[in-house]
């Protein structure tokens, strides 16, 4: 058996465990709040393509772009506070000052500036992701030992071939923990700005079917909700495990 | 050819001054191995530093052909005492990566290091990442980097000392083997004295606080086997080793 084989073969376990602990408790309480799970997956199959694929789309699109944009931003930002110690020295106290701002605070401020439609949303995921990032690539730079960097320096490398051959692969592997760590929080922020201003996304669909006291269609959106979360955690895993390949060796 | 003169290197350690080296002067004639000894502190890995162009903050002159030190212009290579092989690169590109920087990466790059390889006996390992390799065949990754680099002169700092004993023996004899048949300058810092004594034609016997040269000879002894085992290269192994001892003692 292969790797791939080993991986495939836990989730199925750990899908399988989830299911069975959920249909019993809906066993037990025999509640229309909490239906079995065979019903809210026959339920899905009826309205994901009609109905729920185009909230999949938004929801997935709006936390692409808030981290791309965090990364644009973050990344150059943590290298150069990592890199360069003077900058950090100036640019640290801006940092830590608005880290720990609950961005979620900020929520009405931006849509009254940004407007209630996707810019505030994808605002907001990068709000929360940027800060992350840009810590965790700072001090993953910061722990490279200064000896490291000396075969270069004697060979007369450029500020690029440092980057590429010693601070890029030196930081990724932090860098993608953040962004791991940070895609969690990302989503049930998503969630949350998405009750406001727009009629697509998982947030709205699962609001709305909450509201229509639809709950196999609620349970179905938050069966996407989560298979949304295993993709995103399933690409950064593959590109760790492309982009790291040294580390697990 | 390196040229030292009146080296001095100080740092700043909060409010104090400290004086890592005072007034060094030593010439590396082209083509010939300086193997610099001395106790720990005596700032002989400061001294390499110089040379490599990792300090640049000094008084006095260092040059090399007669140029003064630039890593850009001029090919330094330079092996730490953890041989500086990148951990996220693999065996061949840890190898080629000073021909890399230096863009002087030919069709033929890849002939040599596989000859290189084959030499130092680390073929079949090109795909390993540094990790995977022995304290031992990381050294051979090393001092394959550096031979690729056909440098225009070589600086090891403690090159073979987190080997063991006869690893040692072995990659000393590797080294030399490399060395006589491309004859690059080369200026080794080690703590022992046979090492010294093998591989140096000259040696600089250092003395600590403030670090300083204490001696210059001339080793008439060095690059042989045969001689390693003879009478001579013993006694001067144990005198040069009691005036080491003798310093220590005065600091």
């Amino acid at each position: 058996m292969n790797k791939g084989e080993i991986v495939l073969r836990s989730y199925i376990l750990g899908a399988g465990f989830l299911l069975v602990t959920w249909w019993g408790i809906a066993l037990l309480m025999e509640l229309p709040i909490v239906p079995a799970p065979d019903k809210v997956f026959m339920k899905l199959s009826h309205v994901f393509l009609p109905v729920i694929a185009i909230h999949g789309a938004y929801s997935l699109w709006r936390i692409a772009a808030g981290l791309a944009l965090a990364i644009l931003v973050g990344y150059p930002l943590g290298v150069v506070m990592g890199y360069f110690q003077r900058t950090d020295r100036y640019l640290a106290p801006l940092v830590y000052l608005t880290y720990p701002i609950p961005k979620i605070a900020l929520l009405p401020i931006l849509m009254l500036l940004a407007g209630l439609g996707e810019l505030s949303k994808v605002i907001m995921i990068f709000l929360i992701i940027v800060f992350q990032v840009v810590i965790a690539v700072r001090d993953g730079i910061r722990t490279i030992p200064e000896e490291t960097y000396y075969p270069l320096y004697s060979l007369g490398a450029s500020f690029m071939q440092v980057f590429r051959d010693i601070i890029l692969p030196a930081s990724l592997p932090k860098f993608i923990t953040a962004v791991r760590v940070a895609m969690a929080t990302a989503v049930s922020v998503l969630f949350f700005t998405e009750t406001f201003g727009t009629q697509y996304g998982m947030g709205y669909f699962i609001m709305d079917a909450w509201l229509r006291v639809n709950y196999l269609e609620m349970y179905a959106g938050i069966v996407v909700l989560s298979l949304i979360g295993l993709l995103l955690f399933g690409v950064i895993d593959l590109i760790e495990h492309y982009a790291c390949r040294w580390q697990h060796r | 050819m390196i040229e030292v003169e009146h080296l001095s290197v100080s740092y700043k350690a909060g409010r104090k001054t400290n004086i890592a080296l005072h007034d060094v002067s030593l010439t590396v004639p082209k083509g010939t191995v300086c193997a610099v000894i001395g106790p720990s502190g005596c700032g002989k890995s400061t001294l390499l530093k110089v040379v490599a162009g990792l300090i640049f903050q000094y008084e006095g002159r260092a040059q090399i052909d007669g140029e003064p030190i630039n890593p850009r212009t001029m090919k330094i290579g330079f092996m730490p005492q953890n041989y500086g092989l990148l951990p996220w690169k693999n065996v061949a590109d840890n190898i080629r990566l000073g021909c890399r920087i230096k863009h002087a990466l030919t069709a033929d790059t890849d002939r040599e290091m596989t000859a290189l390889c084959a030499r130092l006996g680390i073929q079949g390992l090109e795909h390993r990442y540094p990790q995977e390799l022995s304290g031992g065949q990381r050294q051979r990754v090393g001092l394959a980097r550096a031979f690729l680099l056909h440098p225009d002169i070589l600086l090891m700092d403690e090159p073979f000392s987190a080997l063991d004993a006869i690893t040692r023996e072995e990659m000393q004899a590797v080294f030399l083997d490399l060395w006589q048949a491309s004859g690059i300058t080369t200026m080794l810092v080690t703590h022992y004295v046979e090492e010294a004594l093998y591989l140096g034609q000259q040696i600089v016997r250092m003395s600590a606080q403030p670090g300083s040269v204490a001696e210059i000879l001339d080793n008439p002894l060095s690059g042989s086997s045969e001689k390693r085992s003879s009478p001579e290269f013993f006694a001067m192994g144990q005198q040069l080793r009691a005036k080491i001892k003798a310093m220590g003692v005065q600091a």
